[in-house]
């Protein structure tokens, strides 16, 4: 999930913040270092997520495109300069622009505005674009909520006191609501000094940017990881009390699939699944060695020595062309499988699917998956020649079975035209010309087209008048019966117009009547 | 998606009175054919469909787009209204199929125009479409019965389409009234009933139809509310190809959907390419056709929020009302399963199911090919956005990402933990991932205990981790054909006497094998010199071989039984109390781990850690001779069959007994492919790196190799 730190330069952030102590602050000081603090943290514990760093005033510049080098962020805030006043719709428009362009408006976002909550005055001022939000064109509509999935974090370099004495904190709040309502308001508590903001910060982090640990397991093989990006709980979009779905900290395997059978599903979200060593494990190697400590290797260095499941699992999963399933909670389940970014690196990954007992039609509900060893016989054949996969739906769809539609007239033409062409290879074609009549019987009599029936029947008999002298006896005879049987049907006798009723060949006493027909 | 929707339960009432059987006045010809066939032959008049024979195949066309997007879930209630009201369906999932509304429409027929007009009317239809709107679907029952509680809050919403032919407006207005009124009677008999639901909301689609060259005598008019449950809206179109158009406009509006026209398809790569191409001949066309399809419109979701969708190619068609996305097709390179990122999927419809590049298309993909579409852009930069595909005989327009990855260029997995070790038996946990692959089992099926099949794959899984070392050189049974039959077995929920039989006489075979004196595929990494001595290798198998049946011990008497032979077969080390007494520490480690089994992941391994420590063997000096040729030499080991390397060191001219034909063929390729003895340095290293001074630590009285806990 990439972030956007837009970073408010305009004058306001320049005041100073009353201090007893011996150095002077700036607010813009206060954030910069909680900013860090920020960008300390993700280059540890949360380094493969992409941030970029906008500036803002009445103008926005793109400071640092989205990058996972940290160093460059922090040697841009450093280097960041003051400009005029607040213009926050303006520099919103510029993070839609950004994250568009980048990520498309499918991949979710988080965007942390840091600002002193002086939003600008007249023309421009997040008041006044709140106050004009129902008066907008339709190309100069606010920037919120963003076409992409967003969470907001206004991180404000004041306090609650401070923003309430003006209209800030109910514009901040409206501004959140206009996101749906993700997202939240930070505000330092106390004197405003580089101990409150890192607090500010560290609430930060723990709600975004907290790493997510877990441990996989494949029965009684297990390793602990990380899934990265974090998994954000999913609303289930019920009527009746949607309730929020997280990810599980244990991730059960449930079974196997090949790559083939699950088929390209469709995924709310993609994850890495990286192998971590919990400390523990890496203390009890290092106990014995403690004494030698220079000739002791680091602790990545014996986590990367010792067996760890995830790589046996990723390299069988794909020398194989597997997924394993696995199960992230209650009625909801996802996929493990190996990616390869290049041909050099590959990774285990794992994809979630949608919550719910059947995330897939082709699967069918993953509860009543079982081993194979519970079938009478192995349902992939003892050569791996099949499989029990796909599940076929009970019906089948009107693309695969040849339905009737006679809304286009060509449609209608295109099969009076095929049982006149098999009516003209009588007897060899009885069969295929029978079951051309039979199908347009149907759908006449379910259309209630009775007029069809005599015009085709008509068409028939004339077909029979012409016959040429060298053909064959049968195809006169049939031909005068399938038309005299059209006739009966077209009568709605019910006797004679019943829906599930076929027009069978004539039986007549020229042997091989039909005998070479193909269908 | 709302569970129910208006769009949940749809009911539509077809007018089947007398008038209904007059002319839509909209010819077709059928007599194609006769024009090519010369003079003297007179062509058959045109046919011209009634009303009643529009609205029908409209309808239908209706449900059928509808029944291949959404097969359950969206239910149409079917009903006919003359001189009473005609039910030809119900509400069930099982009367949702064309055939079946085909079907009773046939034992309908047209309307009679001989009937009394004075007693038909669409009323009677209205009034049972009403009715029928407050009796609770199954969908909707099993919703009430899950909420208990709170089943009032299980919605009850519903659509009328009434396609009939109306005198006036005031006609329309007296239609509209009478179902506000039936619905506020319903409403007040359904609240006093456990079988009925109240209508919470119901839109009511008025669809007046009238030959052509007719004036209409109705006037459209868009949505309006007549009640707080009761919304109501006009259509007025004649007869034929303006019909069809309007109701697949109200299929799409009503159920979400959307089109996508995929354009630039090559007709070539159809196996119906002989007629085609001879049709092309007679008609001169191009050799490429566009086939639309309809489908969800979140198909569309990202072309909308970008407010790509002009760009898209979008283009607005017939109406106006009606907008396409066109995608170009990709023809696929090859049928190489591959699993692409994938954001939805969607089943589609096509608008001209019966037209040859429709069908084409379809029967390709039915036939199990996959087809990419390309979304075209004005820089002419090529974007794949989405996929056709098929599933059990169902195709979907799968979404692909077609934007930047926020996971590029991630760390390999080789750069993390466990990522320097190059022995995990790959092949091995690809056999193990194969016989827990999972397959459907009918609905509602529990074992004796109660459990799932998704749980007793889980259980089965459990059974088959209980001893299962990762890495070759933690283990020497799994390097052992010999010993494959009693591994397949022992974890298996329950054990034949057959089965035993069979893990017998394997036990029985390793106690010839060490009779004999055979060699075994003993790891020889990490430890000093040439690895133990065979009598201590034969320990060492033995001890895992325990191992592995006492973590099943539990599972039956059958099972106990498998580890009584063992323990009664097994040799004996010579200095059994000088072991004794090392191995009491361990043997009180394997009781607790036995107790802890199940739930002490990562504890699970005691005995491995034991087997793969090599310093119990260190001291035991071992002459060139018995040398193991089993140590992974090759940083790669994908491809490895360990089970092959143990063959190769049987010796072949020891066996006595009788031998397997196997036995004797791999003897003989072992003896042919054995001609030197390896280096010692590459037997033992580690990715082909010999480790210089290894013991120096060990020296120092420490050891590393055993998770840093001394032995000495």
């Amino acid at each position: 999930m990439p972030t956007v730190v837009l970073m408010d330069s305009s004058l306001s952030m320049t005041r100073p913040v009353s201090q007893e102590g011996s150095e002077e602050f700036q607010r813009k000081n206060l954030a910069v270092h909680g900013l860090t603090m920020l960008f300390e943290h993700m280059a540890t514990n949360y380094k493969l997520e992409f941030t970029s760093l906008v500036a803002f005033s009445s103008l926005w510049e793109l400071m640092v495109p989205f990058t996972r080098d940290y160093n460059t962020l922090q040697e841009a805030l450093s280097n960041l300069e003051d400009y005029d006043k607040t213009c926050l719709e303006s520099a919103l428009h510029g993070v839609s622009n950004i994250v568009q362009q980048e990520w498309g408006s499918t991949c979710p976002c988080q965007v942390v505005l840091v600002t002193d909550g002086a939003l600008g005055i007249g023309r421009g001022s997040l008041r006044h674009s709140l106050h004009t939000l129902k008066q907008r064109v339709e190309d100069k509509k606010f920037p919120l909520p963003f076409p992409f999935p967003a969470k907001m974090f206004i991180m404000c370099i004041a306090n609650v006191e401070e923003l309430q004495s003006t209209d800030a904190m109910d514009n901040l709040e409206q501004l959140i609501g206009l996101n749906g309502g993700e997202g939240q308001i930070f505000t330092m508590e106390g004197p405003l000094c580089l101990k409150s903001v890192q607090s500010m910060f560290g609430k930060l982090i723990d709600q975004a940017y907290t790493p997510f640990y877990a441990v996989l397991h494949c029965g009684n093989l297990a390793s602990d990881v990380q899934v990265f990006p974090r998994p954000e709980p999913v609303l289930v979009d019920e009527e009746v009390d949607p309730i929020p779905k997280a990810v599980q900290t244990d991730l059960e395997i449930v079974g196997f699939i090949e790559i083939a059978d699950i088929s390209s599903p469709p995924v709310l979200s993609r994850h890495l699944v990286l192998p971590i060593a919990v400390n523990k494990e890496v203390d009890e190697v290092g106990a014995g060695t403690t004494e030698d400590a220079e000739e002791e290797p680091s602790a990545n260095q014996m986590a990367g020595k010792s067996p760890n499941f995830c790589v046996l699992l990723h390299g069988s999963l794909k020398v194989e062309g597997m997924v394993a399933l696995v199960q992230l909670g209650p009625e909801w389940y996802g996929m493990l499988y190996s990616q390869a970014d290049s041909k050099k690196k590959s990774n285990l990954m794992m994809s979630l699917f949608e919550p719910g007992p059947e995330p897939l039609p082709w699967l069918g509900k993953i509860s009543q998956l079982g081993p194979i060893s519970d079938a009478a016989e192995n349902p992939y054949g003892e050569d791996d020649s099949k499989s029990p996969f796909p599940l076929q739906p009970k019906n089948k769809r009107s693309y695969a079975q040849n339905v009737t539609v006679w809304i286009k007239a060509n449609g209608l033409q295109t099969d009076v035209q095929k049982i006149l062409r098999n009516a003209r290879k009588l007897p060899e074609k009885t069969q295929t010309f029978y079951k051309e009549l039979n199908r347009l019987r149907k759908a006449a009599l379910a259309f209630g087209f009775w007029e069809l029936l005599k015009g085709v029947a008509e068409l028939l008999e004339r077909e029979c008048t012409l016959l040429p002298d060298s053909a064959h006896p049968d195809a006169a005879f049939q031909l005068s019966h399938a038309a005299q049987q059209l006739k009966l049907a077209s009568t709605g006798d019910s006797q004679y117009s019943a829906f599930n009723h076929n027009i069978t060949p004539l039986h007549t006493d020229f042997s091989g009547g039909g005998a070479g027909d193909r269908m | 998606i709302m569970m129910f929707s208006v769009s949940h339960k749809t009911a539509f009432v077809v007018d089947h009175c007398p008038y209904m059987a007059e002319s839509s006045r909209q010819m077709v010809e059928c007599d194609m054919l006769t024009k090519s066939r010369g003079q003297g032959v007179i062509p058959l008049a045109p046919v011209s469909k009634s009303l009643w024979t529009c609205a029908v195949e409209c309808s239908m066309e209706y449900c059928r787009i509808l029944y291949d997007v959404y097969p359950t879930r969206k239910l149409v209630h079917y009903i006919v209204s003359d001189s009473e009201f005609h039910s030809l369906n119900s509400w069930r999932q099982e009367d949702q199929s064309t055939q079946e509304l085909m079907a009773a429409l046939a034992s309908v027929g047209p309307p009679n125009p001989r009937e009394d007009p004075e007693c038909c009317s669409v009323l009677h239809g209205l009034v049972a479409a009403v009715e029928s709107l407050c009796a609770i679907t199954q969908y909707q029952h099993e919703a009430r019965r899950t909420l208990m509680d709170v089943a009032d809050r299980v919605a009850n919403r519903g659509r009328i389409i009434c396609l009939t032919n109306a005198k006036s407006d005031t006609h329309v207005r007296m239609l509209e009234d009478c179902v506000s009124e039936t619905i506020q009677e319903q409403n007040k008999l359904a609240a006093g009933s456990d079988r009925l639901m109240p209508i919470q909301r119901c839109e009511l689609v008025l669809v007046h139809i009238y030959p052509q060259g007719d004036d209409t005598l109705v006037s459209d008019r868009s949505r309006k509310e007549l009640s707080s449950v009761l919304s109501s809206e006009v259509h007025s179109v004649r007869a034929g190809r303006h019909l069809a158009s309007k109701l697949n406009i109200l299929v799409q509006q009503h159920f979400d959907l959307a089109s996508t026209t995929i354009t630039n398809i090559p007709m070539k790569s159809f196996l119906c390419v002989s007629v085609t191409l001879k049709e092309e001949q007679h008609a001169n066309t191009s050799a490429n056709y566009d086939v639309e399809l309809l489908h969800h419109r979140d198909a569309h979701l990202e072309f909308i929020k970008s407010g790509d969708l002009h760009m898209a190619g979008s283009t607005s068609r017939d109406s106006g009302l009606k907008e396409t996305v066109t995608l170009k097709w990709c023809t696929p390179r090859t049928n190489n399963v591959e699993l692409h990122y994938c954001t939805g999927a969607y089943r589609i419809s096509p608008v001209d199911v019966n037209s040859r590049p429709s069908s084409c298309l379809t029967n390709f993909l039915l036939n199990g090919r996959s087809v990419l579409l390309e979304q075209p852009r004005k820089s002419g930069s090529k974007v794949i956005s989405h996929m056709l595909s098929s599933h059990g005989g169902e195709i979907f327009l799968h979404v692909l990402n077609s934007t930047r990855s926020t996971l590029e260029d991630p760390p390999s997995i080789s750069e993390g933990c466990g990522g320097r070790v190059t022995d995990y038996r790959i092949t091995d946990f690809g056999e193990f991932m194969r016989e827990n692959r999972l397959t459907p089992f009918s609905e509602g099926v529990l074992d004796a205990s109660g459990r799932t099949s998704s749980e007793r794959a889980k259980a089965q899984l459990e059974r088959h981790t209980r001893y299962w070392p990762m890495i070759i050189s933690q283990t020497t049974i799994f390097n052992m054909q010999a010993v494959v039959p009693l591994a397949n077995l022992i974890v298996k929920e329950s054990l034949s006497e057959e089965d035993v039989l069979t893990c017998q006489k394997t036990v029985f075979n390793l106690v010839d094998m060490e009779r004999k004196n055979d060699p075994l595929p003993i790891s020889t990494v990490g430890s000093r010199g040439k690895g133990p001595k065979r009598d201590e290798q034969y320990r060492i198998m033995w001890n895992e071989l325990e191992t592995l049946v006492k973590a099943h011990v539990g599972s039956s008497e059958r099972h106990q039984r498998v580890l009584e032979c063992i323990s009664a077969c097994r040799s004996k080390p010579p200095e059994e109390e000088e072991r004794k007494k090392r191995g009491r520490k361990r043997e009180d480690k394997e009781d607790k781990a036995e107790k802890n089994g199940k739930d002490a992941d990562e504890k699970a391994w005691p005995d491995s850690e034991r087997l793969k420590g090599p310093q119990e063997r260190e001291k035991e000096e071992q002459t060139e001779s018995e040398m193991i040729k089993d140590s992974p030499d090759s940083p790669e080991p994908l491809n490895k069959k360990p089970r092959l390397m143990s063959e190769e060191i049987q010796p072949p001219q020891k066996s006595k007994g009788p031998v397997s034909l196997l036995t004797m063929w791999t003897n003989r390729i072992t003896a042919t492919s054995r001609k030197h003895e390896v280096f010692a340095g590459r037997l033992n290293s580690v990715n082909n790196k010999a480790e210089l001074y290894q013991h120096l630590k060990e020296d120092n009285g420490m050891d590393l190799h055993e998770n840093g806990k001394a032995t000495r």
